[in-house]
């Protein structure tokens, strides 16, 4: 089915990879949200770090230097648990965002319609038409292959991403500095203590997958020069910039913005006009909402290709019929990528044009959660299998501490993702009905996770195209 | 078992069929909330009915297109429970609808977003936490007194 032989030139350095991950989870959107917190946003994102961040890290960087093959989840997964394992967790991976990809495009749209004209974002029509020419733009990118996805990703993730989270934590500093009114209380340890109850718990499951996209790294490996080198330190390097930036913007924010402004408008353009113009540079809030936008293109970006090559893979292995295993002369899973934004296009029409369903919309972002989960308990489970099972596989980064050290990485993973899957199950308190909501978010992520198994019930040889190494079998 | 050419298309448009299932039914099941204008202060009523106690009130205007002003409460219950909880009247289903979007959007990450919001009438009802029992109290009697003017 392939056009061509799909050669995977050796692009990525250690750069490329850690502005891959730092594309897919670092999100200025997230800082207003979390700035509501106050000091205890603090806690909150050390409570995230400790039982994902860092784990997730340490697994990403042993799996990936073990098993430097492509397919990122898929691989590691598949070592581990076989096939069926493999393709699931790479399925869900890739279906739980068609689900999400509606939130990022809306957010994009909204943000460079603050810097046009506010009013636009009102317009389902004005949203809709941005929505599909950044998804199928950035689906164009990715037609290119990754030579033109990893640039477009370098300059996207520095301009839309890092830059303006430097900005906000410089005027942050700025602010401080100026000895400019701080309207939450003078910092004392207590403060950076989460109340963590019944009412809150389920923002667990937030502050947990806030993280998630650090594998990401993993789906580009055939590209990468010098895998078993470059993973662990692009890990360790947009783990810090991530951090960084994540803690210092949301307290930059934090510091300036009453929280009651932030609580009826947690937009991330409202909060940052209000910060702009307490800072007296009212003038750049345009300037700032262009770069925003770019942020969240590449944001999309990141989700949008990883998972999108990965599939293309187990389509390549003969998995998926063939169908699903084209690809262009750039290397790139044309099919999968095309199926994926006519899918996610029919979504996002149904997100506009239906968006006062909130409660329909919080089902979802729960399937959301759910199906991500499902891959990193999978992935955190697959660590410590593959060290009984494949002690000796050389792996150029091995978690430190032996099998006590991979047992404790593993079981925080396991700890943070299987506690956010339960608490994902929890119905917000106005849902009257939670056997229903329940239900509906279970059977929503049963079917959004089970087409791998359907896929291998009919799968038989005429599908496998290629062997796993490109050649013709 | 084996499928044809044309059965292998049939499997892959059952699987993409089967995205879009979900979100339609749910778009079914869950009614979208229409516009219109609710006379007076119903979530302030809601509170009274509820036994709710109101700590502090101040008025607010949110910085969004169509956004008429509305209030934000600090609340407790006599469980000892406390929720802020935020109102907007908006002048239009387009304008109101843009706010609900612009909430969903900003889910942190991939997570769940940040507190509850509902719609009612012409208002928006923003609460965190998310899952507060206050919050529970105050829908139900929204839910009550539309029932009862329904």
């Amino acid at each position: 089915m392939s056009e061509a032989p799909a050669a995977n030139k050796k692009v990525l350095g250690l750069f490329a990879l850690a502005m891959i991950n730092v594309a897919a989870v670092l999100s200025i959107r997230n800082f207003p949200s979390m700035a509501i917190y106050g000091w205890s946003c603090i806690g909150w994102y050390i409570i995230g770090a400790v039982v994902f961040l860092i784990p997730i890290s340490l697994a990403g960087a042993e799996l990936a230097t073990g098993w430097p093959e492509g397919g990122g989840v898929y691989a590691w997964v598949k070592q581990a648990f076989g096939e069926k394992g493999g393709f699931v967790a790479l399925f869900c991976e890739w279906s739980n965002n068609l689900v999400w990809f509606p939130t990022v495009l809306s957010f994009t749209a909204a943000t460079l319609a603050f810097a046009l004209t506010p009013d636009l974002a009102a317009n389902p029509w004005f949203m809709f038409s941005v929505m599909m020419i950044v998804f199928w733009g950035t689906t164009a990118i990715a037609y290119f292959g990754e030579e033109a996805s990893t640039k477009f990703s370098n300059v996207g993730v520095i301009l839309g991403s890092i830059v303006p989270s430097l900005l906000i934590i410089g005027l942050g500093l700025w602010w401080l500095g100026s000895g400019q009114k701080i309207v939450i209380p003078h910092f004392t340890l207590a403060q950076t203590v989460p109340v963590i109850n019944l009412s809150t718990l389920p923002f667990f499951a937030t502050i947990v997958l806030l993280f998630a996209g650090m594998e990401m790294a993993g789906f580009h490996a055939l590209e990468t020069k010098n895998p078993q080198r470059d993973f662990p330190r692009a890990m360790a390097l947009s783990a810090i910039i991530i951090v960084i930036c994540t803690v210092l913007a949301t307290l930059a924010i934090a510091i300036v913005i009453p929280v009651d402004q932030l609580n009826l408008a947690s937009g991330v353009m409202q909060a940052i006009q209000y910060f702009f113009n307490a800072a007296g540079i009212g003038w750049a809030v345009g300037p700032m909402a262009l770069l925003i936008t770019l942020g969240g293109v590449v944001n999309l970006a990141a989700w949008l290709i990883g998972p999108a090559k990965g599939l293309g893979i187990v389509a390549e292995e003969g998995n998926m019929p063939p169908l699903f295993d084209r690809t262009n002369k750039y290397g790139a899973p044309v099919a999968v990528l095309v199926i994926q934004a006519l899918i996610g296009s029919v979504i996002s029409l149904l997100y506009v044009f239906l968006p006062s369903v909130n409660q329909a919309y919080w089902i979802l972002s729960a399937m959301t959660v759910e199906l991500l989960c499902i891959v990193y308990i999978l992935v955190f489970a697959s660590l410590i299998k593959l060290r009984y099972s494949k002690p000796d596989t050389p792996r150029p980064f091995k978690i430190p501490g032996g099998m006590a050290g991979v047992w404790i990485v593993g079981g925080l993973g396991l700890f943070g993702t299987i506690l956010s899957f339960i608490v994902g199950l929890m119905p917000p308190s106005y849902f009257s009905n939670w056997v229903v909501y329940v239900g509906s978010v279970l059977l929503g992520t049963f079917i959004l996770a089970v087409p791998p198994l359907i896929f291998l019930k009919f799968k038989h040889p005429g599908w496998l195209k290629k062997s796993p190494g490109g050649e013709q079998p | 078992m084996t499928l044809s050419k044309n059965g292998e298309i049939c499997l892959a448009l059952i699987v993409a069929v089967m995205f879009v299932l979900p979100c339609l039914m749910l778009g079914m099941i869950y009614e979208a909330e229409p516009y219109h204008v609710i006379p007076g202060e119903p979530v302030k009523t809601a509170m009274d009915t509820a036994g709710i106690s109101v700590v502090d009130v101040k008025g607010t205007l949110w910085n969004m297109t169509g956004a008429l002003g509305g209030k934000t409460y600090t609340l407790t219950d006599p469980e000892g429970d406390t929720a802020y909880v935020a109102t907007q009247a908006f002048d239009s289903a387009g304008s109101r609808d843009a706010a609900v979007r612009l909430y969903n959007a900003h889910a942190p990450g991939k997570g769940k977003q940040v507190g509850s919001m509902i719609v009612v009438g012409q208002y928006i009802v923003y609460a965190t936490p998310a899952n507060s029992p206050i919050f529970a109290k105050l829908v139900s009697a929204l839910k009550q007194a539309a029932k009862a003017t329904a």
